[in-house]
């Protein structure tokens, strides 16, 4: 079983077996630990890449965020701050393999991200793209397990799918490690800011952090009250349980809770139309 | 009948739910169902700030809104493994109500 883990490891520390990491986040990296240079810098920096500028500006405008019309870079940085542009950059070939091969999984993050946004907002919480981000991310563990593992793990999500089991359990019996191991160690080795690795770690166990517990709480709210609302699937087609924790650090009640459901449900349908236009597009691009 | 958000209305499409302000979910419906809708008055809701509306038909060509009961059936189904949660038990009667009033049956 510690075999499984430390292979899991190995792949994500070994480069060559995860989708390229644009060479632009270590000349962003310098940028950034330069306190000269300015955010029009960087913001130039990112634009010279027409891509990935494209995926940053699809996923800036996504309902995750709730700006809408965000149409430059530049203006990018200054809604969502250098970290999370950073962050959206290293996610983004992740985010191709979603979008592409488990819509399931794109849609649910998507929707989580959505999620985080109206709870971190109804909540006054500070740090509100962070939050949504670290829920847009926060199952990412998922796609390098399949990654790696391919069929066999489909297979053994879908064997468990008439149990309801959830994934995570499943994952930590048969490998020994979960998908939010995974994604932490991923997390790390991009060297995100703990405010996003973090939560994507612990947003099955948040009572295991004594850092940036409200985040990972939130994101582990987003996560429920998505699987609650039946929207789209990751894998889990079944409410988990809420973590105690979590409710308690956010100081939730049923009336908070009954104007978030309210909000999610109806921003969730344009989640779904944003999703369905990105495949419209890629479909009419190839 | 279909959710679809509000920027996707279109003139001569029938209101299947009353519509109401997202500011005030549970204020009086500002619109009821069985309303076509015209170009005025997708504007008057406009400025309103509606996000979603229900329609007749299926005019995104996705699943179309299944009924109050189907909902109710389903929302047992995602919650049957923590029915000894009372937080889960919460978030489910939070859903339920939500469900029931929002279904304008």
């Amino acid at each position: 079983m510690e075999d499984f883990r430390n292979d899991f490891r190995n792949f994500i520390l070994d480069t060559r077996t995860l989708p390229t990491l644009p060479g632009i986040v270590s000349k962003l990296n310098s940028l950034v630990e330069n306190s000269k240079s300015s955010l029009q810098e960087m913001a130039r920096l990112v634009s010279s890449d027409q891509v990935i500028s494209a995926r940053i500006l699809r996923l800036a405008n996504s309902p995750s965020y709730g700006f809408y019309r965000v149409s430059t870079i530049s203006n990018a940085m200054i809604l969502l701050g250098v970290d999370v542009v950073k962050s959206l950059i290293l996610s983004s070939s992740i985010f191709e393999i979603m979008e592409n091969s488990i819509l399931g999984l794109w849609e649910h993050s998507l929707g989580a991200g959505v999620a985080a946004n109206i709870i971190a907002k109804r909540l006054k919480l500070q740090e509100c793209e962070e939050i949504s981000t670290a829920a847009l991310l926060h199952d990412i563990g998922k796609v390098i397990i399949r990654l790696k593992l391919e069929e066999e793990y489909e297979m053994l999500l879908r064997n468990n799918e008439e149990k309801g089991t959830a994934s995570d359990l499943i994952e930590r019996q048969n490998f020994g490690t979960d998908h939010a191991e995974v994604g932490g160690w991923l997390a790390q080795n991009w060297n995100l800011p703990e405010k996003l690795s973090v939560p994507i770690r612990f947003h099955h166990n948040v009572d295991e952090t004594e850092i940036h517990q409200v985040k990972a709480s939130v994101v582990h709210m987003a996560d429920v009250l998505i699987r609650a609302s039946g929207f789209s699937r990751g894998g889990d087609t079944c409410v988990p349980r809420i973590q105690p924790t979590a409710w308690n650090r956010l100081g939730l009640n049923d009336s908070i809770l009954s104007e978030i459901v309210e909000e999610l449900e109806d921003k969730l349908v344009d989640v779904k139309n944003f999703s369905m236009e990105i495949h419209a597009t890629d479909d009419r691009q190839t | 009948m279909q959710k679809i958000p509000f920027s996707l209305a279109q003139p001569g499409m029938i209101l299947a739910r009353d519509v109401i302000r997202a500011d005030k979910p549970n204020g009086p419906p500002i619109c009821g169902k069985g309303l076509v809708l015209t170009e005025s008055l997708i504007e008057r809701l406009a400025n309103l700030e509606v996000q979603s509306i229900t329609v007749h038909g299926n005019p995104l060509g996705i699943d179309g809104v299944k009924t109050l009961e189907e909902d109710l059936e389903s929302l047992e189904r995602r919650f049957r493994l923590v029915s000894d949660d009372p937080l889960a038990e919460k978030l489910k009667n939070v859903y339920r109500d939500y469900l029931v009033r929002t279904s304008g049956d």
